[in-house]
Formats: C-alpha cells, sequence, structure tokens
C-alpha cells in the first residue's frame, strides 16, 4: 500500500475501531495488528526493531498509569484490594480490581492509538502528507514546503552558531547564555526569508493572483459553521430525545458538507500539476477492502465489541468472525511484498 | 467592505465557539450520558472523540479558508515559512534534550511572532508551527488539531494583546521593559491554560465512567471533578510550561522582538507593476 490516501483511511480505520471498544482480546489484536504494518513498513532492521519497541515502551508506561488512576478514581467493582477514607477528595473509597483493568484497557487503547499512528508515520513520507493537503490550501502547502525545506538548514546554522561561540569561548550555563545563539539564528533566518521573498517576487509568485475573498464564500462557510453549531448544540444538550438526536446528526453531517464543499470549489479554481503522479495499485485497493471488513464490524457487530469488567469481572468473550473481520486491518502489512515489487 | 469585515468576524467567532463548545463537551451530561452507552454497548458515542476531533478540524479549516482568502503575498509565505521552520528546530531540541515537565520552547517564539506581526500572522505560525513539528517528529495523531487550534490561538491573541500595547507602531529601538513584563505574564498564563484546554480533549478518555453521568447531573458536580482531575495529574506539569515560557520570554523577549521589529519595516517593500 503506497498511496497517502489509502494510508489516511488506514489510520483512521485504526483509531475509530479502537476507541470504539473496550474487549481487550479485540484491543490487543488490533494492537499486534498494527505493530504487524508499522514493521513492514520498516526499511531497514533498526526501524522494524523500533516498530515492536516504540508500542511496548509507551504500553510500559500508559499501562501502569491508566490503572493506577483508574483504580483511584473509580470507585465501583466487587473485588476490593484495600479502601481509603471515602472522605478524601477524588481518591477517597474502595480501590477494586475492576477499576484497575478498565485503566489497563484504556492503556492498551491509547498504546494501540500510539501504534497505529506511529506506523502511518513511518509509512508516509512527509512529501506524501503535504500532497494530502487540500488544493484550496495550495499556499498553506506551500509554506509547509518552505518551512520543512528549511528545517535542516536551520539545525545547521544553529550547530554552526553554537560552535563559533564556543570558539569565542562562550559556555551555555543559564538561559541568557542562549541569547548570543538564538539572535543570529533569528537574524540569519529572517535575511533569508527576506531574500527567499524577493526570489519569489522576482519570479512572479502572486503576481495574478490579487484574488480576494468572495462575499459568497464567505456567506457559505458562516451558514456551514452555524449548521454545525446548532448541529453540535442539539447534539450536546438533547441527546437524549431520538429525534433530537437525528436532527443533530443531520445538521452535523450537513454542516462538514458544507464546509467540505467550499474546500473543493476552492480547490478547482486553484489548479496545480504533479511532476510524478503515484498511480493508484491493487495493493491500495485491497487495503481499503481491508479497512471495509473493519469498518462492517465496528458498524454491524457493535453489540460484540463490548465489554465492561463493571459491576462484576467476566471474561472478555471473543467471536471468531469479528476476529477474522479486525485483522482486515493487516492488508498492509500482507501485500507489502507485492507493493515492493511495483 | 464592512460587510467583509462583519462576515470575517462571524467567521472568527463562529469557528472559535464550535471550538470551545467541542473542548467542554465532557460538561454536557447528555453528550456524556451518550458517550457513556457507546462505551457500553449502545451505540451513538465511542465516535464523541471522533465527533470532537473532526469539528476542531472543521473549524480549523474555516478559519483557515478565511484566513486564505487575503491572498497570501510571497513575503508572508516566506516569512512564515521561515519562522515555523526556526520554531520546529526549537521543537527538536525539546524533544532530543528532556525539559523540565510540559516546557516546550515552541511557545515563545509563537507569542513574540504573534505579538510583533499581528493576529492573522501570529494565528498561522502557532497552527503551522505545530504541524511542522509534529511533521518532523512523527507526531502526527488524533491530539493534532486540538494542538494546532490552541497554538492557532495562542498567536492570535498574542496579536491582540500587540493591539492593545501598540505594539505594531513602535519603533524598533524602544526600551522594552514594561513590555516584555506583559508578555512573560501571558506566556506564564497560556501555559497553564494551554494545559488545561488540551487536557479536556483526553480526560474524558481516561477518566470513563468516573465522571458522574446521566441526565441529572448539575455541570458544576462535573467541572469540580475536572478541577481535582487536572489538579491532581497536571498542575506540576503546567506550571513548568508557565515558568518556561516566562523565563525564555524575559531572557530572550527584547532582543528577538527589536530584531524582528526591524525586519518589519524591512518588508515593507511593495512591486509596482509596470503597467500600473
Amino acid at each position: 500500500m503506497r498511496d497517502p490516501r489509502a494510508w489516511a483511511t488506514w489510520v483512521l480505520t485504526a483509531l475509530v475501531v479502537a476507541s470504539s471498544t473496550r474487549n481487550p482480546l479485540y484491543v490487543v489484536l488490533v494492537l499486534l495488528s498494527t505493530m504487524v504494518v508499522g514493521g513492514s513498513c520498516a526499511s531497514d532492521a533498526n526501524q522494524g526493531r523500533q516498530a515492536v519497541i516504540a508500542p511496548v515502551r509507551f504500553a510500559a508506561v500508559a499501562l501502569p498509569f491508566a490503572a493506577v488512576f483508574n483504580a483511584a478514581t473509580a470507585h465501583i467493582g466487587e473485588v476490593v484490594f484495600f479502601r481509603l477514607p471515602s472522605h478524601w477528595p477524588l481518591i477517597g473509597g474502595p480501590w477494586t480490581g475492576e477499576a484497575m483493568l478498565f485503566g489497563v484497557v484504556n492503556g492498551l487503547v491509547l498504546t494501540t492509538i500510539y501504534s497505529a499512528f506511529s506506523a502511518f508515520n513511518r509509512a508516509i513520507s512527509v512529501r506524501d502528507l503535504i500532497r494530502l493537503t487540500p488544493q484550496a490550501f495550495h499556499e498553506a502547502g506551500v509554506v509547509l514546503c518552505v518551512a520543512l525545506t528549511f528545517v535542516p538548514q536551520m539545525t545547521r546554522n544553529l550547530r554552526r552558531i553554537r560552535e563559533a561561540q564556543a570558539v569565542r569561548g562562550h559556555r551555555v550555563r543559564g538561559w541568557r547564555d542562549w541569547l548570543p545563539i538564538v539572535v543570529p539564528l533569528l537574524v540569519g533566518s529572517m535575511e533569508q526569508a527576506l531574500s527567499l521573498a524577493e526570489a519569489m517576487v522576482a519570479r512572479g509568485y502572486g503576481a495574478v493572483s490579487e484574488r480576494r475573498q468572495s462575499i459568497r464564500t464567505q456567506v457559505t462557510l458562516v451558514i456551514g459553521l452555524v449548521t454545525l453549531l446548532i448541529g453540535w448544540s442539539a447534539y450536546s444538550l438533547r441527546a437524549a430525545s431520538p429525534t433530537w438526536r437525528w436532527l443533530a446528526v443531520v445538521s452535523l453531517a450537513v454542516g462538514g458538507g458544507v464546509i467540505a464543499g467550499v474546500v473543493i470549489a476552492l480547490g478547482q479554481e486553484a489548479s496545480s500539476t504533479v511532476y510524478r503522479p503515484r498511480p493508484w495499485i491493487m495493493a491500495d485497493t485491497m487495503g481499503m477492502v481491508g479497512c471495509v471488513a473493519v469498518w462492517g464490524v465496528v458498524l454491524l457487530g457493535r453489540g460484540a465489541l463490548y465489554y465492561t469488567p463493571y459491576p462484576h469481572l467476566s471474561w472478555p468473550s471473543f467471536h471468531p468472525l469479528v476476529g477474522v473481520g479486525l485483522l482486515g486491518l493487516l492488508m498492509p502489512a500482507i501485500l507489502v511484498g507485492g507493493a515492493r515489487g511495483v | 467592505m464592512t460587510a467583509r469585515k462583519f462576515l470575517s468576524g462571524l467567521i472568527y467567532t463562529l469557528s472559535a465557539a464550535i471550538g470551545v463548545l467541542a473542548f467542554i463537551s465532557p460538561f454536557f451530561p447528555a453528550a456524556r450520558s451518550a458517550a457513556l452507552g457507546a462505551t457500553q454497548g449502545q451505540g451513538t458515542g465511542a465516535m464523541t472523540m471522533v465527533t470532537t476531533t473532526a469539528l476542531v478540524l472543521l473549524a480549523l479549516t474555516a478559519l483557515l479558508v478565511e484566513m486564505h482568502g487575503q491572498a497570501m503575498a510571497a513575503k508572508t509565505v516566506a516569512t512564515l515559512g521561515v519562522l515555523t521552520a526556526v520554531a520546529s528546530v526549537l521543537r527538536f531540541i525539546e524533544v532530543a534534550v528532556p525539559m523540565p515537565g510540559g516546557f516546550s520552547p515552541i511557545f515563545a517564539p509563537i507569542i513574540l511572532v504573534g505579538y510583533v506581526f499581528g493576529s492573522r500572522f501570529g494565528f498561522l505560525m502557532g497552527t503551522f508551527t505545530l504541524l511542522v513539528s509534529a511533521l518532523i517528529t512523527g507526531g502526527v495523531g488524533p491530539w493534532l488539531p486540538y494542538q494546532m487550534f490552541t497554538t492557532g490561538w495562542v498567536g492570535m491573541m498574542a496579536g491582540w494583546l500587540g493591539r492593545l500595547m501598540g505594539s505594531q507602531r513602535r519603533p524598533s529601538g524602544r526600551r522594552l521593559g514594561g513590555e516584555i513584563v506583559v508578555l512573560s505574564s501571558f506566556g506564564a498564563l497560556w501555559g497553564i491554560l494551554y494545559g488545561v484546554i488540551i487536557n479536556l480533549y483526553f480526560w474524558p478518555f481516561t477518566a470513563g465512567p468516573t465522571i458522574p453521568g446521566g441526565p441529572d447531573v448539575e455541570w458544576s458536580q462535573i467541572a469540580s471533578q475536572y478541577v481535582a482531575f487536572y489538579l491532581s495529574t497536571s498542575l506540576v506539569w503546567d506550571l513548568m510550561r508557565a515558568l518556561g515560557n516566562a523565563a525564555l520570554i524575559a531572557a530572550l523577549g527584547a532582543p528577538t522582538i527589536r530584531s524582528l521589529r526591524r525586519f518589519r519595516r524591512r518588508f515593507h517593500f511593495t512591486v509596482e507593476s509596470p503597467h500600473a
């Protein structure tokens, strides 16, 4: 799988599925899938190790923290370890095994989200991510390109300035000692920005785009935002009644659609060409098929994903069909051989 | 012209309202119980987190479209890109060298740049700095829209502060004692506020069912729960950020502002078309 859009869908799918189940068995399954995918995107052995080590390291911090935190704040359950005086704010009351288990599952969910996004960050190059920027924001894309191009140069400048000051006997001891380093860095950068701007103007950048926001765009934006606001208020305040909830969902969708429409319409005004287009390959389609399977599980098998340790502990259920559906997330890893060959 | 300005203000206010509502959604009992219902398998809402992220993203999009409309000149593009790069390099230092608590050196440049170059530039600087530094450190995630939105506001308010204090009109050579004191306090305040706002996003997620749910719960009850959560988990962490911001601005603010102002003057060149 290579297409940035396919990867964005994959990571969104992982995010949604991870946040919609608290069944530890499924969460672990999804976590392992994301780790395998992360490993399969690695370009060398070191990166492959990182794909495993980084989530494990994250879990080593997140799991105990979430467990203790949840036990300290949720005093529900039957397996009582010990009690603190109940008049103590927040932490007072029984500390239970159920609460601790729920905390661990929360930690696992966090680890899964982290792992999915680190696989995404590894699989997609920065250049591809910029290509995901909507056409309407092509100026933002230019800013992003300028910034990313200058980052390595800034790092070099920073090192050079530090060395030069060190040769003069300058040592960084306190806050103010950063002054002789930061100011030259800033001034040098602004000089570069100035010459870059002059070069851009000299090459005709912005010479024709003396456009202003049309009133129509602004009005459409306002309409979209108002609809969103109405939808969200209805959802927040009246979610209990089904009629209001429907109204909320519809107006949220309409508002989102209007804003998306503005972005698309503005994008069509600004045309840009791609130097080396990247075709949508078979592996991308297969990856999408895997995501569809996962979405099927999330939307249809919501009851099967359900698990809660409260009020008393029980063994989480595991439905093989749900498990197979969730394995759709593994698709990018299975196809990686084919993708390399193309 | 005034209609345009009015609409522009309306867009700012509305997207701010949506962002704020998305952030404080855990305080609404109904939405909370819907979210709880979801973790209990009934439907609507473990999606709440996804929905709020989408909402923040949409509000951010609307703001960006609005700011874009006032076509960006080459000078803006170049300066924004380069300054963002500088601030992102500072984030690199943060990742490489562990800093105490929540301290991060990226806030000071955002505040100073917003203060000197105005609110629109400050907003763009805030959002882009977070975006670029997330890209180069591999920190893209569902938390990113929230961070971008909040730092964008840091930059924007720094711009308002600048207008309030007449920063844009001040010549570069003046003494800056008073301004530095104000800016340091502003940085310290936002150091704490940033933590309060960002925590809101994952608080219902980690705290889960401990937040009192149900339709009859007063929001003040939930708020006191959040205060307890905040004091116990984040205050020390955020104090480090607040102190760090204040110290950084106090130590480096004056020379930075001076050189930024000098460049602001130098940037006032205009291109004359030969046909005009």
